[in-house]
């Protein structure tokens, strides 16, 4: 097998950095000394260079992406540094080996959504598995859409108006909570957004959107539920996460553009 | 009674047969303890005992002996039977002098068993209780901050040997009075300390609970106007222009809010 050997020692050759996804202790250890980067969703073997993974992307593309601009904006490794990333994608243990320059896909900001947005990451992280969880399994078996609006709640109020009464009215109930997946199921099936505060807590139900929609470039073919995510997150600081009825793919967007794109299927 | 009974027993059987009763009571003793041991085993391993003190010092000093925690009180409780059965023997044979010692001994036994359960029981929540509150406090990167886990251990096995101390009938009058000043010195620090929290959480729990403002409104407290971006037990934060201000309820309360309606 020398040809794989040589192939293997060509591919990791000159590497600047090596990226660790979810390493585990033993496998960390016999690594250290070289700069080595540590993505996980838990920082089990205390690297000083570490990348809080919000969930566990199942797409190795999205994982790495999100890494690599988490260790770039940490400043673990430079801006056009040459990564080599061991990651486990079938078993328990790293069974893959990519290579990969940090500047070779363009910036998507999906680290920026979490690390850098109002909304605390594991709310958003809180609400992308809701939203995740109701495209799954929908409503009674069909399909469903929903949008959540997530942080800077008090300026989305004031960019919105309501279509009925508030179910969450002098309520106080947190995404992540037990119930929430629930509520949010049966609150789904009428139209509007949730807004949720940035602490988490779901603030109302039912708002109809009215920011301005000038300049939100989304991607032809989506609706209005996208649009107004777009759009009130072009107008205030918060971030949107939809759950399209239609493709049942749901969407994250920031400052009026799409950042993340996650199939509920694959999770 | 203690004295009585065995003479009742020698007048039943002959000097002979009182003998051999003693000897049957030893050995029935070491059944007895042998089958105490095992329950207890058996009661604490499935009561989960043995998984909740693990990795407790207490445990790990235990292991190196040789033993468990487990080990340890059924053992206590498997001596404590078979002294118990040794006792009753020598008494009934009058091998010893049956007087007060035997009886005094039958009597201070079972408080010497509770006060070693009060020790080793008081060790073991101390640490647990210490890496509880450990791990609460970890996200909290404060050197200082960890002396407070210590301070519960210790807290703990004070309270512990005070147990121990008072079943074994030692004057523990000034120990309790010590322990009450610290208790007493704790509660004046953490109300005079949290004072202002205490005072915000009473506030917070009546803005919570009646919502006289929520997320979205315009208002003015004191001079800081802008719009409510959250309301938790503690703060008001309020949003006007790229400047956030983190208000007290307490100050809500004092001095009172201006809803702006447009």
């Amino acid at each position: 097998m020398t040809g794989l050997d040589e192939f293997l020692e060509e591919l990791v050759a000159d590497a600047d950095a090596v990226c660790l996804f979810s390493p585990g202790k033993s496998h960390y250890e016999t690594l250290a000394g070289d700069d080595v980067v540590v993505i996980a969703t838990d920082n089990d073997v205390e690297a000083d260079a570490f990348v809080k993974l919000p969930l566990e992307f199942q797409d190795l593309r999205d994982r790495i992406r999100f890494g690599v601009e988490g260790a770039v904006e940490h400043g673990y490794v430079d801006a056009d540094a040459d990564l080599v990333c061991l990651a486990k994608v079938f078993g328990e243990d790293a069974d893959t080996v990519a290579r990969v320059r940090a500047d070779e896909f363009e910036k998507s900001g999906v680290y920026d959504l979490f690390a850098n947005s109002r909304a605390e990451p594991s709310v958003i992280r809180d609400v992308l598995e809701v939203a995740v969880e109701l495209g799954k399994k929908g409503q009674k078996g069909k399909p469903v859409g929903a949008l959540f609006v997530v942080g800077d709640a008090g300026k989305v109020m004031n960019k919105s108006r309501p279509l009925s009464y508030n179910p969450f009215e002098k309520s106080h109930v947190h995404v992540g909570d037990p119930i929430v997946n629930v509520m949010l199921k049966e609150f789904s099936r009428l139209d509007g957004a949730f807004v949720i505060s940035d602490s988490g807590k779901i603030v109302s139900a039912y708002r109809y959107l009215e920011p301005s929609a000038e300049g939100v470039d989304i991607p032809k073919g989506l609706g209005a539920r996208h649009m107004a995510a777009g759009a009130v997150t072009r107008d205030t600081n918060a971030i949107a996460i939809v759950l399209s009825e239609s493709d049942g793919l749901v969407r994250a967007f920031k400052a009026g553009e799409l950042i993340l794109e996650l199939d509920p299927e694959a999770y | 009674m203690q004295i009585e009974w065995p003479e009742v027993i020698r007048s039943i059987f002959s000097e002979r047969g009182a003998f051999a009763a003693s000897i049957a009571i030893l050995f029935l003793g070491v059944l007895g303890s042998y089958l105490v041991w095992r329950w207890t085993h058996r009661l604490l391993r499935s009561a989960g005992v043995s998984d909740a003190v693990e990795g407790t010092p207490f445990e790990r000093t235990a292991r190196s002996f040789g033993t468990s925690t487990v080990g340890i009180v059924s053992t206590i409780a498997a001596v404590f039977v078979y002294v118990l059965a040794i006792v009753v023997a020598v008494n009934l044979a009058q091998l010893g002098n049956p007087d007060l010692f035997w009886a005094r001994l039958v009597g201070f036994l079972p408080s010497l068993f509770v006060a070693a359960f009060a020790l080793i029981i008081g060790l073991i929540v101390g640490d647990k209780a210490k890496l509880h509150v450990s791990e609460r406090l970890r996200s909290i990167k404060l050197p200082e901050a960890s002396i407070i886990p210590e301070l519960v251990k210790y807290s703990i096995f004070y309270v512990a040997i005070l147990i121990a101390l008072g079943q074994l009938g030692v004057e523990t009058m000034a120990l309790v009075v010590l322990l009450a000043v610290y208790a007493f010195a704790i509660v004046v620090v953490a109300l005079v300390a949290f004072w202002d929290l205490l005072r915000s959480g009473a506030a917070g729990i009546y803005l919570l609970l009646q919502e006289p403002y929520s997320i979205g409104d315009r208002v003015r407290i004191d001079d800081n106007e802008g719009i409510v971006q959250e309301v938790d037990m503690f703060t008001t934060r309020i949003e006007s222009d790229g400047e956030e201000y983190v208000v007290p309820n307490q100050k809500v309360f004092s001095s009172g809010i201006v809803r702006i309606r447009e």
